[in-house]
């Protein structure tokens, strides 16, 4: 990994998140490979780290898992490109895994609102 | 899922579009297009090894590695095509001969009989009959009125099923216009149901259809199969047996082929109550066949043990209803005589034929055992000497980053894909073998290798596979990556650990050679011994075969025979004719006690007074070539109005007449209800098999005696004895057009099938034999021309230093004699003990036989020169500077 970035407003996605998010990131039509790495980007407003092999492997297993689907097709600047597409298994899974994260975060949240524990410190 | 859904080509592409779209996008956002392009490599560096790892977790994986290995294999095999062929030959003979002689001894000793619930069968077994009747087998053989009091018990048995066939061979059966033969048993109406035993189609019988002597038939799988190519609408149609007519109702499952072991059984009726249906086709006794003869035991028995019942058990339970129903009709036993005991015995594979062919078996499988010993240490010697030579190679991927792994891998690969094509190739030849063996026992009955024979197969072959793969490894392991570097041929291959390792083994395989010789030498002597048996006759220009014709009456009988005579008299070429009831060389005897001067001769205690008898008509001895010691032959004159004759041989002179003159005395059956005076006296002479001791025998007129059916004709003629049998085929054909010549062969082919187990026995252990010592000289020649290569430089340097050819020739011979002299000195205790173990299978010959070891340590000797001559000859040729040129 000798390439990655050490940027510190960065953070790492957490394992099994990047599915989630490139599910997200289709939800409204075919995208690319490079696509999804800038929606996800850009819509984090910069704090999430992609790193793009990562993801061609995570869209790889989604694809084999058929959440999403990918055929051949030409960019909007005329390269070629492989656009991914959401399946309807895909859906399913996005809504199951949307309330799972909500679930998830907003336990998280309350187990850190609770101000009156023992003092620790977020570094 | 299958693998990959997209090539790595794909995969590689869609990366490559990425980072054309990310550069674009870059080059938008105002970098150089350099830095562009740079930027996006960057992001995208190390997707390759992501989509490596991602396939490596892919469980497919290690079937692609093996698919390599295996492709390096088949390479580096093909690279050495002599190594690859001997080792796949040596496998395939090795376990090729053990599947076979495997399967054999499976099917006839030890897999069950296709039945349901086979453990809880068992045949019944008597210690002996009754005094005064006669039997098929003395143990295996019951009365009917035994069997019926042991069938209406149902306290420790299930079911007792019974089976007797129709005749000895097979019986004559019409189905349509044309008359023609098939195997055919009466059974008992539990005898599918019983046996479990399914049907393919119709119906089994039923208790029913044994009380009514139903005229119903079941035919077998194998007979719908080969008779009616199976036509679906077979039941229903008429076969006539012996011109009764049945109704087909059913047909067995397939695999069923009857419990005659050996012979495949065409079809089953219900016991039958008609003369002409008696069983084994006898003509019926004094009016009486088996159903009404207590004193003729000849239907063999199977019982179903109820579960939870031990065979013993059974038999005291039943003791007592045997001893009644033994002597039902016969009035108790007589005065001093041991009643008979019934016993049990585990129903398994053939059976009532299998005790005959155990110890030969077992002998054949030790042999094969020893062969496959030899053949997997060849190729284990063959694969060290290979890879001895590929150490280099081996270092070399050792020094380029291979792991032990890998190598191990590879080997395993290498020996995987050797095991694999030598299995084969032995499963082809043990299918053929088996066929082979079945055709020349003349054994029916399915002897292919079974689920069972597979399975030890593929084990045997696993083990070799694992053994194959890891034996060379610590070799290859051993070179270490360094010794790429070194270039000396000598000093590459100088580990003397390596080379003891090889001579022990060879010393072993030449042991092992000894034994299998030894064996084979003692069984081909045997055989010898056999075929050079004198017979007491003389056997050749004789030709023999059976006529069963339709008898109405003693009279129409005699008349009938009396025209046969005069008929084959009549032929030219024919010398002499004669018939007789039991033909000679086919097994069968009829074996009494008989009265002299009235009453059961006195025997020393312990003796035997059992007389073997046969009913023969005029001439018969002067046709056989018996010599005659006192009195006369049977003669035209002698008919049933003429004083009642008969002739006995020197063995029941001796024995009952203990020296006196017989001529002139009274034999007789007995029960002393048939009488005859002693006419001749005639030397010993074989009647059931070439193998039988000298037993008192006697010879009864068939035109005196009141029974008379189907008749072995024999004749004496000049020439080739068959080319006679189309003239007697139409001369018989003028006495009865629809009479077929049954099982026509010369007398001495007929004597030799009494020996065809044995003969079969020589054969094959002369083969081992030869198999043995060709392996064994393949491996000699191998490791020694290995090591002649390994030492050329060893002898290069000898001979610069004066050595002469002839002590080099001899340094090599010398160390494959003494590999022989060690293996001999070993051999010789371990053939010694296997010769005791053949001892009860030879004959003529003792197990510590002079000339048998004398051959088979000339044998190995001779062997182990042969093999040394080849590598003897090449070290003698070596040039002294060529070899240290080559340092």
């Amino acid at each position: 990994m000798a390439t990655r970035e050490n940027n510190p407003d960065r953070i790492a996605l957490l394992q099994g998140t990047l599915d989630l998010l490139i599910l997200k990131s289709l939800v409204f039509g075919p995208v690319h490979g490079q696509g999804v790495a800038r929606a996800i980007q850009r819509q984090s407003e910069d704090v999430f780290l992609v790193d793009h092999g990562s993801l061609y492997v995570a869209l790889q297993r989604l694809e084999e898992k058929k959440w999403i689907r990918a055929k051949w097709g030409v960019s909007e600047n005329n390269r070629k490109a492989r656009f991914y597409q959401l399946t309807a298994k895909g859906r399913e899974q996005l809504a199951e895994k949307t309330s799972e994260w909500r679930r998830l975060t907003s336990a998280v949240e309350r187990i850190l609102d609770v101000t009156h524990g023992p003092e620790t410190e977020e570094a | 899922m299958f693998g990959r859904k997209r090539s790595a080509k794909d995969f590689a592409e869609e990366i490559k579009s990425h980072i054309e779209i990310e550069a674009d996008a870059l080059r938008e956002e105002g970098l150089s297009a350099d830095e562009a392009q740079r930027r996006a490599r960057v992001k995208v560096g190390n997707a390759r090894l992501e989509e490596e790892r991602y396939y490596q977790r892919n469980h497919w994986m290690w079937l692609e590695n093996l698919g390599r290995d295996l492709r390096l294999g088949i390479r580096s095999l093909l690279q050495s095509p002599g190594f690859a062929l001997t080792a796949i030959v040596t496998l395939a003979l090795g376990v090729g001969a053990n599947t076979a002689v495997f399967s054999v001894m499976n099917a006839i000793l030890l897999a069950s009989l296709p039945v349901e619930h086979a453990e809880q069968l068992v045949y019944l077994r008597t210690s002996n009959a009754p005094q005064g009747t006669g039997t098929i087998d003395s143990s295996q053989t019951f009365s009917y009125s035994a069997y019926d009091a042991l069938r209406r018990q149902n306290n420790v048995m299930d079911d007792v099923i019974a089976f007797v066939p129709l005749s000895p061979g097979k019986v004559a059966v019409r189905i349509g216009d044309i008359p023609e033969v098939a195997e055919g048993d009466m059974v008992s109406g539990t005898f599918f149901s019983g046996l479990g035993v399914r049907l393919a189609r119709g119906k089994g019988f039923t208790a029913q259809d044994e009380t009514d002597h139903a005229q119903v038939a079941v035919i077998s799988y194998n007979y719908w199969t080969r008779r009616f190519a199976r036509n679906p609408n077979v039941l229903g149609t008429t076969m006539y047996v012996n011109g009764v007519a049945f109704t087909i109702v059913g047909i067995s499952a397939d695999g069923f082929e009857g419990l005659e072991g050996g012979n495949s059984t065409d079809f089953w009726i219900p016991l039958q109550n008609k003369v002409e249906l008696n069983a084994w086709g006898n003509p019926p006794e004094n009016g009486k066949i088996y159903l009404n003869n207590p004193t003729w035991w000849c239907m063999r028995l199977i019982g179903r043990l109820k579960p939870g019942v031990s065979k013993e058990q059974a038999a005291a339970a039943l003791q007592s209803t045997f001893k009644e129903g033994a002597y039902a009709g016969l009035g108790g036993p007589k005065q001093g005589e041991k009643p008979p005991t019934l016993s049990m015995e585990r129903a398994k594979g053939f059976g009532e034929n299998a005790q005959a062919q155990e110890r030969p078996l077992h002998m054949l499988m030790g042999m094969v055992a020893l062969v496959l010993l030899i053949a997997l240490t060849n190729v284990a010697m063959l694969l060290l000497a290979r890879n001895a030579t590929r150490q280099r190679e081996f270092s070399m991927k050792l020094a380029l980053g291979a792991g032990r792994l890998n190598l191990l891998k590879q080997l395993l690969a290498e020996s995987v894909l050797l095991v694999t094509a030598g299995g084969l190739l032995a499963w082809c030849f043990a299918l053929v073998a088996t066929r082979a063996l079945a055709a020349w026992a003349h054994i029916e009955a399915s002897l292919a290798p079974d689920d069972t024979v597979l399975i030890v197969t593929l084990s045997v072959l696993a083990v070799a596979a694992v053994l194959f793969g890891l034996a060379p490894l610590r070799m290859a392991l051993s070179a270490g990556p360094t010794l790429a570097l070194k270039t000396s041929a000598a000093t590459s291959n100088t580990d003397a650990g390596k080379s003891k390792m090889g001579r022990a083994i060879v010393a072993l395989q030449m042991a092992l050679c000894v034994v299998l010789l030894v064996g084979a030498g003692l069984l081909i002597r045997t055989l010898r011994n056999l075929q050079d048996t004198p017979l007491g006759m003389k056997v050749e220009g004789l030709v023999v075969f059976n006529i069963s014709p339709k008898i109405t009456s003693l009279e129409q009988g005699r008349a009938f025979y009396r025209d046969v005579y005069s008929k084959m008299r009549e032929l030219p070429g024919v010398e002499s004719v004669t018939v007789m009831e039991e033909r000679l060389g086919s097994w069968w005897s009829d074996n009494s006690d008989m009265t002299v001067d009235g009453k059961l001769p006195e025997v020393p205690d312990g003796g035997s007074r059992t007389v073997r008898s046969n009913v023969v008509g005029p001439g018969f001895l002067t046709t056989l070539g018996v010599p005659v010691l006192e009195g006369r032959d049977f003669n035209d004159s002698d008919t049933v109005n003429a004083p009642h004759v008969g002739i006995i041989n020197e063995e029941f002179a001796k024995r009952f007449f203990h020296g006196a003159n017989p001529i002139g005395h009274m034999i007789g059956t007995d029960h002393g209800e048939y009488q005859m005076r002693v006419v001749g006296v005639v030397k010993n002479h074989k009647y059931r098999s070439i193998d039988e001791e000298p037993i008192p025998m006697a010879w009864y007129e068939y035109a005196q005696i009141p029974m008379i059916g189907g008749m072995s004709v024999e004749l004496r003629v000049k020439g080739k004895p068959l080319a006679i049998l189309p003239s007697v085929r139409k001369a018989i054909r003028q006495l009865d057009p629809n009479l077929p010549l049954l099982d026509p062969t010369t007398q001495r082919a007929q004597f030799d099938t009494t020996i065809s187990n044995q003969i079969l026995f020589a054969r094959l252990a002369g083969f081992f034999g030869l198999l043995a010592v060709v392996l064994v000289a393949t491996g000699l020649y191998g490791t020694l021309s290995y090591r002649v290569n390994m030492r050329t430089a060893e002898i290069g340097v000898r001979m610069a230093l004066g050595a002469r050819r002839g002590q080099v020739v001899w340094m090599i011979l010398r160390d494959s004699l003494v590999l022989a002299a060690v293996g001999i000195a070993l051999g010789v205790p371990l053939a010694m003990m296997a010769g005791n173990a053949l001892e009860s299978s030879l004959y003529g010959v003792k197990a510590m036989d002079a000339m048998s070891y004398a051959i088979a340590v000339l044998g190995v000797i001779a062997v182990a020169v042969a093999a040394s001559s080849l590598p003897a000859a090449r070290a003698a040729s070596v040039e002294p500077l060529q070899a240290l040129r080559t340092e």
